[in-house]
């Protein structure tokens, strides 16, 4: 008998439980998983998300004149699983927490996140190759030093060449 | 014509959600029921309750990727549904296939089969994602009638 007027005494001091939404405000918990973004910048092209994927939701698209790579993700059939921010060795694709996805049934192939990864340009012969950025370099070396960025800046047939001409050098002395 | 509108802002007042699941895993049903049960989501506040007879629905929330097995089936229950009707497809499997594109029981996306009006993807969806997309359906719903 006492635990009815309990509640009822509850229910009166906290108010309603219900979330105004969708006419007001709602809350979103810090790490839900939500619609996926790609940070350009960040993002070498290496295609680790695409293999990983398993509702294979992205693509990436070489272009004709070689500038870079244009990277779709179609949230129509994304699971919000994360295998991709699991795998991306730079971090570069992550979920974010937006997870108001309801759009109509005629923009259904248009309701995608599109990216331009630009290609780097070696310094030397200005051949293009895929980007590598200071994160990256960080993670495989666990330092960087000049030496190491100016490296990268080459592309792999420059960059033997140097390490060859570099190595000879050493071999002399 | 202002008896007709007057009727019209008569009509639209609460719709009645109709739940088919098309060889769904559950996970969007459950989040449906999430909505209608616990009062936290409360989609009652909208007017909208779920029915058992699609003779009596409005609003037609469809999961899962439609296998072969149930396509007829579905294509029956949704011919039942009477006029004005608007379709909402929940979960990414109706959508697009989602993780069961390609597979051996499932032949096409459900936009193939019936007119679609409304997307809520997810795997699942947030409860309050299909509340916007319960809320988008019933702004469409009002002009059809």
């Amino acid at each position: 008998m006492l635990t009815i007027f309990k509640l009822m005494w509850r229910n009166l001091v906290q108010g309603p439980s219900t979330e105004p939404f969708p006419f007001g405000e709602t809350t979103t918990p810090e790490r839900l998983r939500g619609k996926v973004a790609v940070d350009a910048k960040a993002c070498t092209g290496c295609e680790v998300c695409i293999s990983v994927c398993a509702g294979g939701a992205l693509r990436q698209e070489e272009r004709a004149d070689g500038s870079g790579k244009d990277f779709y993700v179609w949230h129509n059939t994304c699971a919000f699983c994360g295998l991709c921010q699991e795998y991306c060795p730079t971090g570069a694709i992550r979920l974010t927490t937006d997870w108001s996805t309801v759009h109509l049934n005629q923009d259904k192939y248009t309701y995608r996140e599109q990216v331009f990864i630009a290609h780097a340009s070696c310094e030397q012969c200005s051949a293009r190759m895929p980007r590598m950025p200071h994160g990256t370099i960080e993670t495989i070396y666990g330092r960087t030093n000049p030496h190491l960025d100016t490296l990268y800046r080459l592309c792999p047939q420059c960059r033997r060449e140097k390490a060859a001409i570099q190595l000879g050098a050493n071999f002399h002395e | 014509m202002i008896l007709k509108d007057r009727l019209k802002n008569m009509a639209a007042r609460s719709p009645w959600l109709y739940r088919i699941n098309a060889g769904s895993c559950n996970g969007c049903d459950v989040e449906l029921a999430t909505t209608a049960l616990i009062p936290r989501y409360d989609v009652e506040r909208l007017g909208c309750r779920y029915c058992g007879s699609p003779k009596h629905a409005d609003i037609v929330l469809i999961t899962g990727p439609l296998t072969t097995m149930v396509r007829d089936k579905v294509i029956r229950v949704y011919d039942e549904i009477p006029h004005p009707k608007v379709t909402v497809a929940v979960g990414i499997c109706p959508i697009s296939g989602g993780v069961f594109r390609d597979s051996h029981s499932v032949r096409g996306t459900l936009d193939e089969v019936i007119p679609v009006d409304i997307n809520v993807p997810g795997c699942p969806p947030r409860p309050q994602a299909i509340l916007e997309g319960v809320a988008k359906a019933m702004e469409i719903w009002k002009t059809r009638i």
